[in-house]
């Protein structure tokens, strides 16, 4: 995963519906980079049929013990 | 137990007002004149309603001569974070944006408490829609710390922090959302409970993102923090993502001893780049649970980092998309930082966020197997104490997102994995500021980690330590 650029976040967030400056992107653009780089590992290695309800089966699994 | 009413914990005055031996009216006077002493140089609550309380007092105290009790907190004064709805009143969420807006509707964790018995005495600052983490606000100022008044409470329950550590309230409501109950109680000296996902019902609570948002209590001890969670927990009609998981007793939970139990201590992420204070205070920590009968054994967990920078896209996204009406329609009523926090979720892609949810599962999973040979886990809330206020303000200091980036590395990962984790005074540095440990729990065992911390507090005195006015 590569984290976006200013010039893809302008884009996306007039797609968003609220355009925004250059220098705005360029802010937001720094500002979420680090978490981006963070998920990296794990953006595209997940398994085909994951659900994202599996977070409470797991938590129901453990409550469980 | 002191003798002085507003000093008291909440269970201590709760017991004192049922037998009789304190008024409602006292009590409510008593924390009122506390009030007026403490509030211009705090800045806690938004709003005071003196006169209103008082009359409830009384209220109160006549039901009780007719032999009326209506719950275990009947007649015990609260203020709560100015988030919580309650019908016919204003409720600011700290913004501009909603500075008149009155609730239609009482939040269910709030009207459980009124079930119980409360009085209202206001409503406590924060952090603009709860989305801070330091305790400034840009349309109200910042709340300021009791311990030393030029540093930072810690937000998002900035209110909430400064005013029980001042005994301003015998509790208060937070939430907690990436750290907003643990860091305020951390930075001011106070316990706070971030409960289980799915806990407490979310329902007239505002929202900064369903998938992340608890509601819990801050207060003086880990007992007061039980019986209000006893209250609170539950199934409930208005917010379908309410766990039906029993409820088991906290309260006597809060009586148990730590001989059997096996704590864990991460050998990464959580002691790593701690300042020194810090350091000796885990250690410190440590070496009292297990005087206390704790087993300690190193725990390995999973990248912390990695969950860390999930929570942070996760909840990026949600908040924008709960704002978005508003950051087209009204962009120029917030605050420049919450405004740029904002801005930031509109920025990650649909499949990206959709990963972030997809992933909670097996991260969770991965967590419970780290941590199956112990019983809880115990960390720094944050790396360091309490920053000063101009060092965190991200609008003057060219180091202010560092330190925001720091203070938070600590308990971004525990809500994205939905944990319960108890935040409880542990010390004090060289200089006089508070410093608290957090204990982690098991996804729905409040239980446990409570117990561990009213062990801790029966051996320490960390949490009755009461800041002095300048």
């Amino acid at each position: 995963m590569t984290k976006p650029g200013a010039k893809e976040l302008k884009a996306v967030t007039e797609v968003a519906g609220i355009p925004m400056d250059a220098n705005v992107a360029e802010r937001i653009a720094n500002s979420i980079g680090p978490a981006f780089e963070g998920f990296a590992a794990i953006s595209g290695t997940l398994p085909f049929d994951l659900e994202p309800a599996s977070f409470l089966l797991a938590q129901a699994l453990e409550a469980g013990k | 137990m002191s003798g002085e009413p507003a000093l008291m914990s909440l269970v201590e005055v709760a017991a004192a007002i049922a037998t009789r031996r304190l008024s409602s009216h006292e009590v409510t006077r008593a924390v009122l004149h506390r009030i007026a002493q403490w509030q211009p140089r705090l800045n806690a609550f938004t709003e005071i309603e003196a006169e209103a309380a008082l009359k409830a007092a009384d209220e109160a105290d006549a039901a009780l001569d007719k032999g009326n009790r209506s719950g275990p907190l009947h007649g015990v004064p609260l203020a709560h974070k100015d988030m919580y709805y309650d019908a016919g009143k204003v409720v600011t969420c700290g913004s501009a944006i909603r500075r008149d807006f009155v609730a239609t509707s009482t939040s269910t964790a709030l009207q459980r408490l009124k079930d119980a018995g409360t009085i209202r005495l206001g409503s406590l600052q924060m952090a603009e829609f709860a989305y801070g983490p330091t305790g400034h606000n840009a349309h109200y100022g910042p709340v300021h710390n009791p311990f030393a008044l030029d540093h930072i409470t810690g937000g998002s329950s900035s209110g909430s922090g400064s005013a029980v550590a001042a005994r301003l309230t015998f509790a208060a409501l937070g939430s907690d959302t990436g750290g907003s109950i643990r860091m305020p109680a951390h930075f001011c000296g106070v316990t706070g409970l971030k409960t289980t996902y799915g806990r407490v019902s979310r329902a007239g609570a505002m929202p900064l993102s369903q998938s992340l948002d608890t509601v819990g209590p801050l207060a003086q001890t880990a007992e007061d923090c039980a019986l209000l969670l006893r209250l609170m927990a539950g199934p409930d009609a208005e917010d379908p993502t309410a766990s039906h998981a029993p409820v088991p007793d906290y309260m006597a939970a809060t009586r148990a001893s730590l001989k059997g139990l096996k704590i864990g201590v991460p050998s990464n992420f959580y002691v790593d780049d701690l300042d020194k204070d810090v350091a000796r205070i885990l250690d410190e920590t440590i070496a009292t649970l297990r005087r206390e009968g704790a087993e300690i054994v190193q725990v390995e967990l999973p990248d912390q980092r990695q969950l860390s920078a999930a929570c942070q896209l996760l909840l990026a996204v949600e908040a924008a998309a709960f704002h978005k009406r508003w950051l087209i329609e009204r962009p120029q009523d917030y605050g420049p930082q919450v405004l740029m926090r904002l801005q930031n979720g509109l920025a990650i892609p649909g499949v990206t966020y959709l990963e972030t949810m997809r992933w909670r599962g097996p991260a969770l999973a991965a967590h419970v197997a780290a941590t199956s040979k112990v019983d809880a886990v115990i960390a720094p809330v944050a790396p360091m104490p309490a920053p000063t206020i101009a060092e965190s303000d991200v609008g003057s200091s060219s180091g202010a997102e560092a330190v925001i980036q720091r203070i938070t590395r600590f308990t971004r990962p525990i809500n994205y994995l939905g944990l319960p984790s108890l935040a409880i005074p542990s010390g004090f540095t060289k200089t006089g500021l508070p410093v608290g440990m957090q204990l982690i729990g098991r996804s729905f065992d409040e239980a446990t980690v409570l117990g561990v911390g009213a062990a801790f507090q029966r051996a320490t005195d960390f949490h009755q330590k009461v800041p002095t006015l300048a």
